[in-house]
């Protein structure tokens, strides 16, 4: 049989999504459904009562503020990318990442303050419920934080430009989307105490 | 030596099998029927359809009536009446339409089986059998729907007031019953409590608890609704009482209940059943362990009279056991004393120390 | 372990790409991969089988000398040739799992989604072929894992498939819930990255990757249920991996999540505030979308080969996609009647009673459009349309007796009996491993370039056909007289204590049917080196997958990818009444009885309807170029 294979062009595109970008529109799906389920868990959970309340870390609003701030210099540099300013982009996703870290270790403070407080992992599980949200959350996080390097990595190689835009495009959306999902806990852990 | 004989008998005939397959194909092959759209198999698989359809159903029809009385489970409780008719009208109505269709299924493969020069027929749509088929079905289920969720509310509606308490509390690997005693009132219980001698955490600070007992049946009286109160200590269970037609979880740190009304004697059974032996029994329908096929516990549904008399019997955990007795605060001794009944000679030892004191 | 079995069957296809690590095991080929879950569903649809002999082997001969196992059993075989009561319920917790998660969710989706995404939307491979490669190693491994923790000391996962805690989540409870509880969490975590990964490039591929033509409406109704399912699985198995999570911790960090007020052991546990119910939730909302994941892919195969194999089109395209979609939406809000009498809100029971008793009507309507689909065809029995047909005979019988679990008072008395096991193991296991099975017959010539033997095949269809409802229409029976399932024995009670004959006779009709499948196995490993050489298309069907090579290469088609003009079911197609005048007797019967879907409408002037006369003028010089066949 002739297996040359001589593949010619492609018909064209029935749907203009990046596969990629789409992909990752898929995979953020995930990652929604994780936080719904185990934010539906805390409110059928809180629900049934024994349910301790307590004061949430003050922390948790600079750390609030600080990843809003770092999605302010995600956007900077993506249009620093879109006008082929490589400088800036990679002050940016510096920044970005920098801000990033920062929350990571507010977030452990916050767990610092939560000990303090006798609120712990093992015990009511208004307690567990935050600790896992947050933790979950801080885990994704350490994924944004790898993807930012791989694009600080392909900025320096100069393969971040107008012209190939969909790597920091995905980096930018599941960075926003940390964000979000980081306030909406916030959110959702200030008005169901 | 006879293992190997069957090993060597097993390898024969797969041999046997693979050299009629062989021989099979190879005149195929001569046959040239390997190079048709349809053999004669289609004609063969199209009737054995039918075979299936004419033996299957008369056996199933045959066996149903013959065996009926077998498999119904006989039934002694009034909610029970309604959820077996509920069963059975929805087995009639699935029963016609499983027959209808299989009768369709079954049938059109040799009515309309392959021939060289005929057509099917070109039918991708007609919108109003499609509408009739959406809409009959929607129908019938909204008769089930009305009628089911009546049934389902009456039965988990709140318990009356005057009914017969008992707390049935499952563990690993058995069941135990509680009963209120003469003031109808189930001592409080604490899991924290439990150990060795007071199993179920009954809490002894608490009045109610004094005249509560721990028999070892369940009795329950005859035309009057009862209350199952639903615990357990360790892992999920489930109270199952197939006579009865109850069905409840019982779940560590969530209590449930179920309440029913037992409509015939563990002696009018008997006779109905024609079985002397015959036992009304509770058995554990979730998965708990290695024991969960064991959990088995005897009801017993008395008359009313012979209900009271077996409850008047019964002795109190604080007069059964001097240890539970003793977990009673000093100040409430006295009273536990009366309402549970307990004997003269525990009471005597009791007031004897407390004079030492 | 898979892999091997399949190295050879490219023998005559000298497309050396790349060297054998690269083709046959870490090979991102969509139809490679396909290979490699079928294999592996294969092999771990054979040990879900076992496991269930042995357990039907204890069941049905209580009395049994079952020492002859204790090469294979070890320990768990006692010194009188008794099975363990705990190993009793491992077998089963494991026959469970396996059969869900591993034979009908990764050998089902895994091989049919990869397999025919791209052959029949008309693309070159997936989406992204690296992650479909992830996806198939994520299921190895998780497969691996949970193959090892069958052989742990302290025995497999026990506490069910559904593994409710707290049963599931203390090592006190059972020795199952040890190590084998973790080992289980852990492979079914790997198992939904895997799902995950491959769901995601399912859709993505299905959205973005169609060839030039192939619109929604023009899909084969195999894409849209495989597009459903992933869809599904992309919004349930994230849940289910919370859920896991929760339970991790209460497992390992001492949390409360589901654990409360527990007394085990000799001890209180410290736990309280914990929610048991909690769990179940969460577990079922997974749970139920998975009974759609494992059967609608099923029912998009059966609509193509019923199609094929009756000559005439599906009955009711739209109506099929329609009741697909009611089913995927519907199956989100259905999971609480698994939870009746757990002690829920008995409210919430009424909810879930009404919206589970809508979701038959989608069911009935796809019933009866295959009903209507097979009248008047011009039926051909091949293995896969017997298969189809049998699965739609497993779909009305199972289907049905859902009505009697979905009715909340009904359900109590039949929850948890044998009535539930005869129901879900004819309408989503036996009919989810029909389809496979007609999928596999169906496709085989695409896969491996050789035809299975048909005899064979007849004679497997109807040994498991039969064997199936001897099984499991006895056990709506036993349900009927009230015997509790997962039940080690039942001489216990004087209840339970009967029927042992018929218990013997399901016994017996599960070992038959399960040695029914050595035929199956010997077909399709002797087809695959032996078989008769396949043409192109040997169904003479519509669908892109047919207008590839014998032996599709590395890219699917040789050229151009085609492209789509009409549905895919343009099969028995009517001359028109302009050519039906002119045309002669021997004209007329020249006239093919399907037009696959590749051919454009100006060369079908014949069949043609007016209104498809009228695209013509929407097609280019190119497409008039095409030449038919």
């Amino acid at each position: 049989m002739n297996t040359q294979l001589h593949i010619m062009e492609e018909p064209k595109k029935t749907f203009t999504i990046h596969p990629k970008k789409f992909a990752m529109w898929l995979f953020i799906t995930t990652v929604v459904m994780i936080f719904a389920s185990l934010t539906s868990a805390y409110i059928v959970r809180q629900a049934e009562g024994n349910w301790l309340i307590f004061e949430l870390p003050k922390i948790l609003w600079v750390n609030s503020g600080i990843i809003l701030f770092s999605s302010i210099f995600m956007h900077w540099a993506y249009v620093s990318a879109k006008n082929d300013n490589t400088k800036n982009v990679k002050i940016g996703i510096g920044a970005v990442a920098i801000l990033g870290f920062t929350f990571l270790i507010g977030q452990v403070m916050a767990w610092g303050d939560l000990v303090n407080s006798n609120i712990f992992l093992v015990g009511n599980p208004s307690g567990s419920f935050v600790y896992v949200l947050t933790g979950l959350h801080s885990i994704h996080l350490v994924g944004g934080l790898i993807f930012l390097l791989i694009v600080l990595k392909s900025t320096i190689k100069l393969k971040v430009h107008s012209k190939n835009m969909a790597q920091i495009e995905m980096c930018t959306t599941f960075w926003h989307f940390l964000g979000g999902l980081w306030l909406y806990l916030f959110i959702f852990l200030l008005l169901y105490r | 030596m006879f293992q190997v004989v069957i090993g060597i008998g097993i390898l024969l005939v797969v041999l046997i099998l693979f050299m009629l397959f062989r021989i099979g194909t190879l005149l195929d092959v001569v046959k040239g029927s390997n190079q048709k759209v349809v053999t004669k198999s289609n004609k063969v698989n199209a009737a054995l359809f039918v075979v299936l359809l004419v033996i299957g159903f008369g056996w199933i029809f045959i066996y149903s009536y013959v065996y009926f009385d077998d498999y119904n489970l006989p039934l002694a409780s009034e909610h029970g009446v309604e959820t077996d008719y509920m069963f059975w009208v929805t087995m009639a109505i699935t029963g016609v339409v499983f027959l209808i269709t299989h009768i369709l299924l079954f049938i059109f493969p040799i009515r309309y089986s392959y021939e060289e020069n005929k057509r099917a027929l070109f039918f991708p749509e007609n919108h109003k059998l499609e509408l009739i088929w959406t809409i009959v079905p929607a129908v019938v289920l909204s008769v089930l729907i009305f009628k089911g969720l009546q049934v389902w509310g009456d039965i988990t509606s709140k318990a009356p007031e005057d009914a017969e308490v008992v707390e049935v509390m499952g563990q690993q690997f058995a069941w135990t019953p509680r009963y209120p005693g003469s003031d109808n009132r189930l001592g409080d219980f604490d899991y924290r409590l439990i150990g060795d001698d007071n199993k179920m955490g009954v809490d002894f600070t608490d009045d109610g608890s004094y005249d509560d007992f721990i028999p070892r049946e369940i009795h329950l009286p005859k035309g009057k609704p009862v209350l199952f109160k639903i615990r357990a200590r360790d892992v999920i269970h489930s109270v199952y009482a197939p006579h009865f037609r109850v069905k409840m979880d019982a779940v560590p740190g969530m209590p449930t209940s179920f309440h029913f009304v037992p409509t015939k004697t563990t002696a009018e059974m008997r006779v109905e059943t024609g079985n002397a032996e015959f036992n009304y029994e509770l058995a554990c329908a979730e998965i708990c362990g290695r024991g969960h096929f064991a959990m088995r516990m005897i009801i017993v549904v008395d008359t009313p009279e012979e209900y009271e008399k077996w409850k008047s019997e019964q002795t109190s955990l604080v007069a059964q056991n001097e240890i539970l007795f003793n977990l009673v605060p000093d100040d409430k001794k006295e009273l536990a004393k009366v309402k549970g009944k307990v004997k003269t000679e525990v009471a005597a030892v009791e007031s004897s120390e407390e004079v030492k004191k | 372990m898979s892999t091997e079995d399949t190295m050879h069957n490219n023998e005559h296809d000298h497309d050396h790409h790349g060297n054998f690590w690269t083709t046959y095991v870490f090979s991102t080929d969509h139809k490679m991969i396909a290979k490699q879950f079928l294999i592996s569903g294969i092999i771990w649809a054979l040990l879900g089988g076992a496991l269930s002999v042995i357990f039907r082997l204890q069941l049905g001969f209580p009395d049994m000398d079952l020492s002859w196992l204790k090469p294979v059993l070890g320990e768990w075989i006692d010194i009188q040739g008794k099975l363990d009561p705990e190993f009793y319920l491992a077998l089963v917790t494991m026959h469970g799992t396996i059969m869900v998660f591993f034979v009908l969710t990764a050998g089902l989706s895994g091989t049919f989604s990869n397999f025919l995404i791209p052959l029949q939307i008309g693309a070159r491979d997936m989406a992204s072929g690296f992650m479909n490669m992830l996806s198939y190693w994520f299921f190895f491994t998780s497969s691996t894992i949970m193959f090892i923790s069958l052989f742990l000391e302290t025995g497999p996962a026990s506490g069910g498939w559904v593994i409710y805690p707290p049963l599931s989540a203390l090592p006190q409870a059972m020795s199952g819930s040890g190590l084998g509880m973790t080992m289980w969490l852990v492979a079914m975590a790997l198992f939904i990255v895997s799902t995950l990964l491959g769901g995601i490039n399912y859709i993505t591929t299905i959205i973005n990757m169609r060839t030039d033509g192939m619109s929604f409406t023009k899909l084969p109704l195999t894409i849209w249920a495989f597009f459903l399912t992933a869809i599904i699985g992309l919004l349930s198995f994230p849940v289910l991996l919370s859920a896991a999570l929760l339970l991790i911790f209460d497992r390992s960090f001492g949390t409360s999540f589901y654990l409360s007020e527990i007394y085990i052991g000799g001890e209180a546990l410290p736990n309280t505030g914990g929610s048991p119910i909690l769990f179940q939730h969460l577990f079922w909302f997974l749970g139920h979308p998975e009974v759609y994941i494992v059967l609608l892919p099923s029912l998009g195969i059966t609509s193509e080969i019923i199609a094929t194999n009756s000559r005439k089109p599906i009955f009711g395209y739209r109506a099929m996609i329609g009741s697909m979609l009611g089913i995927a939406i519907l199956s989100f809000v259905v999971w609480a009647h698994h939870m009746f009498v757990t002690g829920m809100n008995p409210f919430l029971g009424s909810i879930f009673t009404l919206l589970t008793l809508i979701i038959a009507i989608p069911s009935a309507v796809k019933v009866f459009n295959y009903l209507t689909t097979l009248w008047k065809g011009n039926l051909i029995f091949t293995p896969a349309m017997l298969f189809s047909i049998g699965l739609v005979s497993y779909f009305i019988s199972g289907g049905l007796t859902g009505l009697f679990m979905g009715n909340s008072a009904i359900d109590i008395q039949i929850h948890d009996t044998y009535f539930i096991v005869a129901h879900f193991h004819l309408v989503m296991g036996s009919a989810a491993f029909f389809g496979m099975l007609a999928g596999v017959y169906h496709w085989f010539p695409k896969m491996f370039g050789r035809m299975m033997d048909a005899k064979l095949g007849y004679i497997h269809f109807w040994f498991t056909f039969i064997g199936v409802y001897l099984i499991f229409f006895p056990m709506h029976y036993i349900g009927i007289a009230g015997f509790p399932r997962r039940y080690y024995s039942w001489t216990n009670f004087d209840t339970f204590n009967g029927f042992t004959d018929l218990n013997m006779f399901v016994s017996i009709a599960a070992i038959f049917t399960f040695v029914a499948q050595f035929i199956f196995l010997f077909n399709f490993f002797y087809s695959m080196f032996k078989g008769r050489r396949a043409t192109a298309n040997p169904w003479k069907s519509t669908t892109l997958e047919w207008t590839t090579p014998v032996d599709p290469g590395h890219g699917n088609w040789p050229g151009d990818i085609p492209k789509v003009y009409r549905w895919p079911y343009d099969l028995g197609k009517p001359v028109n009444d302009e050519y039906a005048a002119k045309f002669s007797d021997e004209e007329m019967k020249n006239v093919p009885d399907f037009i696959p879907q590749n051919i454009p409408f100006s060369k079908t002037p014949e069949t043609n309807f007016p209104n498809e006369n009228e695209l013509i003028a929407l097609e280019d010089e190119d497409d008039k170029a095409i030449e038919v066949k």
